[in-house]
């Protein structure tokens, strides 16, 4: 078995690497990869303006911007795909290639998700900030800006971070529409071989396996980093350095 | 594009058994994957307070693979390749039966077992430090104090998060149709090429899936309330 | 009862307890105190085994606590000592009454009914009958105290440990619970107080032993110790204290 998997490996390794590439699109890994940061990039500033928009005092940005986020933390993805996928070229009126579809649809779910995150980071600051802000005469939207908004994300970088893996793993809906990343590429060497399906989808779980582990303990290192920062240095140095 | 008629999907007859169906399976999926997760869950806390390092060691793995491998690469990894290591009579059994669905239960419940699990560890680990030892103090023994002073407070605490994840579980019901089980999305995907009329039944499966998240999350947080210790960390 | 022989606990190098030698008659009232870190909360701790020893033997009812002993042994043992904490512990999830019944019950195997008669007798006892059914985030520190008081005299225990029972409490709440420690040494239990609460200690004590870095350094009855303290260092503490 162990040998039938490295062949796998030894054969396929260009298609599951980069799909079809050059003679197709773009497609395994590298796709994964490319939807991914595409997707959660894209999502972030998004995700700041639908946060603000749920903590503002108009019920005409806070209303929507709820509603949004209640509706997709309350649909499956799959729901979501088909969705976009359906309204996509209705709207553009043109064909839309899979993978535009793809990552509009990981902005937006990651546009909600990620906006959970930035609120409960902007919550979780203490409220003397934005008084000792306003005190100081800036208006909400430049404390926002130069004061809350910088803190609120510095500390959320470890979540954020995770939402990221999150979206590596939701890159694999895209196999539902034919989007050619690193789960359909798998399907179709199965496809092909159709004798060895256990070790094509053991290949398939270890590789993700490898990439969201890595960045989950890159994510643990991250967060005892800022948690050392944000604790600062100790008490007594500080009064040293003070002179 | 015909015009908007919702009632030409619900009225019909087809259409509406097909969808039934598909809710049906949805919650078959669900409920048993659920009940699959949580009893194995509370399994693998057990496991990691036993003292053998190995049992901690097998616990924190079986959690690592399932919280970084993709939920739809679980399922295939299940349903197309473990499955093909069962002999060839097991393996028509499976298909003539329904296989899929047992799969899909087998796939998720284990998946978020590990999450149930973390969850629980995590309100396990923020009750108050004196409470074990006034158990202890009390003369109850190891289980008596798991079983009367920790573990309950440990659920309780854990509510808010066991409340979330079994939202995902829903939800995450319909990955199973990417290995063939009947559940609502499947169904839409079926309405909708026989009726022409997307949006509609695009629309009722949201709703109904919205109905149902919204639900669960709103006994969930009425649970939490109502069952909310004061002076857990 | 209770009998220290030799008693030595060290923390690495530190000695936590140094050579303890001391004993608890039956029905007396014994007070430590001492400043802080000077080992009288450990001292207490090993009597029930929540805190190990290094070496010698602590005695009660004639066993040795700290001999080598199944945790059903050790359960049982633990069961006839009463155990109060400084911070209460009280079962969040239970209310007072179910607090009270709960180790009877499962411990002792006392029937439910008669568990639940028991603990509204002590519930009254401690002037909290009509609370019975509160939870603990609804009483205060006092109330909590007096219920967990009740708690561990549930266990029917021939003996009662105190852990500093109201250093936290907010100060008008004190008198309350040492009322309840006071009415229990007039009936005649067992016990042993770590305490701050001098004119306590000089009211409900039979002997006041004082402690400092892990040693008993002197031990007398309470007028003998308040009034005229014999150590350097029991002086000092006294004095500290009347200064405040």
């Amino acid at each position: 078995m162990l040998q039938g998997a490295i062949s796998i490996v030894s054969e396929n390794w260009l298609l599951l690497l980069v799909g079809q590439y050059p003679n197709g699109p773009l497609g395994g890994i590298a796709a994964t990869l490319m939807l991914s940061v595409l997707g959660i990039a894209l999502a972030f500033p998004l995700s700041v303006l639908i946060a603000l928009a749920r903590i503002s005092r108009w019920p005409l940005l806070r209303a929507p911007a709820t509603a949004l986020v209640y509706v997709v933390r309350g649909v499956p993805l799959l729901m979501i795909i088909f969705w976009v996928y359906f309204l996509f070229p209705l709207l553009l009126g043109a064909n839309v290639p899979g993978f535009a579809t793809m990552v509009c649809t990981l902005v937006i779910y990651e546009g909600a998700f990620l906006s959970e995150v930035v609120r409960a980071g902007i919550q979780a600051l203490p409220a003397g900030q934005m008084d000792a802000a306003r005190a100081l005469g800036h208006s909400y939207p430049r404390a926002m800006r130069y004061i809350i908004l910088p803190q609120a994300l510095y500390n959320m970088l470890p979540a954020i971070l995770s939402q990221f893996i999150s979206t590596i793993k939701e890159t694999t809906l895209g196999y539902v529409i034919n989007v050619p990343e690193l789960t359909f590429a798998a399907n179709q060497i199965n496809n092909r071989l159709l004798t060895k399906p256990f070790e094509v989808f053991l290949i398939l779980a270890l590789t993700y396996y490898v990439v969201c582990y890595s960045l989950s303990a890159a994510t643990t290192w991250l967060e005892r980093r800022i948690a050392t920062r944000r604790a600062g240095p100790a008490p007594l140095a500080v009064m040293e350095a003070a002179g | 594009m015909k015009g908007f008629d919702l009632l030409a999907i619900l009225l019909n007859p087809g259409f509406s058994a097909m969808l039934l169906h598909g809710i049906v399976m949805t919650f078959v999926v669900a409920i048993g994957s659920w009940l699959l997760a949580m009893s194995l869950g509370i399994l693998l806390l057990a496991l990691r307070l036993l003292p053998a390092r190995i049992a901690e060691a097998a616990v924190a793995a079986y959690i690592s693979y399932h919280r970084n491998v993709p939920t739809l690469v679980q399922l295939m990894l299940w349903y197309f390749g473990i499955s093909s290591l069962f002999p060839a009579a097991m393996q028509e059994w499976f298909g003539e039966h329904n296989g899929e669905v047992l799969f899909a239960i087998i796939g998720l419940g284990l998946c978020q077992a590990a999450y149930f699990s973390e969850d629980l560890r995590s309100g396990l680990r923020s009750v108050a430090p004196g409470q074990e030892e006034a158990a202890r103090a009390l003369g109850h023994s190891y289980l008596g104090t798991m079983r009367f002073v920790l573990m309950p407070q440990a659920f309780r605490n854990a509510m808010p998060a066991l409340v979330n994840h079994t939202v995902s579980l829903f939800k995450n019901s319909s990955l199973a149709m990417a290995i063939g089980v009947a559940e609502l999305t499947h169904a839409v995907k079926e309405v909708e090429s026989e009726s022409f009329r997307t949006f509609e039944t695009y629309l009722i499966a949201t709703v109904l899936y919205l109905v149902c998240s919204l639900l669960l999350m709103a006994a969930g947080a009425a649970l939490s309330r109502g069952t909310a210790l004061a002076g857990a960390r | 009862m209770i009998r220290f022989e030799n008693v030595n606990k060290l923390y690495g190098d530190y000695p936590a307890l140094a050579d303890i030698n001391a004993e608890v008659a039956r029905g007396e009232v014994v007070v430590v105190c001492g400043p802080s870190g000077s080992g009288k909360s450990t001292l207490i701790r090993t009597v029930n085994r929540l805190e190990e020893i290094r070496s010698g033997a602590i005695l009660f009812e004639g066993r040795n606590v700290h001999a080598k002993m199944s945790s059903a042994e050790l359960n049982k043992l633990r069961s006839r000592i009463g155990f109060v904490f400084q911070s209460f512990n009280l079962f969040p999830h239970l209310s007072a009454l179910d607090n009270i019944i709960l180790s009877p019950h499962r411990v002792n195997g006392l029937g439910r009914a008669a568990a639940r008669d028991r603990a509204m007798a002590l519930l009254d006892r401690v002037g909290l009958a009509n609370r019975a059914h509160a939870f603990p985030a609804q009483l205060s520190g006092g109330q909590q105290q007096r219920v967990a008081i009740a708690r561990a005299l549930a266990m029917e225990p021939p003996a009662m440990l105190f852990d500093e029972p109201t250093s936290a409490l907010d100060p008008e709440m004190v008198g309350e619970v040492l009322a309840v420690i006071r009415g229990l040494a007039q009936d005649g239990m067992t016990m042993m107080c770590v305490t701050h609460e001098m004119s306590f200690a000089r009211d409900v004590a039979d002997r006041v032993w004082f402690m400092d870095a892990g040693r008993i350094l002197e031990t007398g009855t309470p007028d003998a110790f308040f009034g005229a303290p014999q150590h350097p260092r029991a002086q000092r503490f006294l004095s500290d204290l009347r200064s405040r």
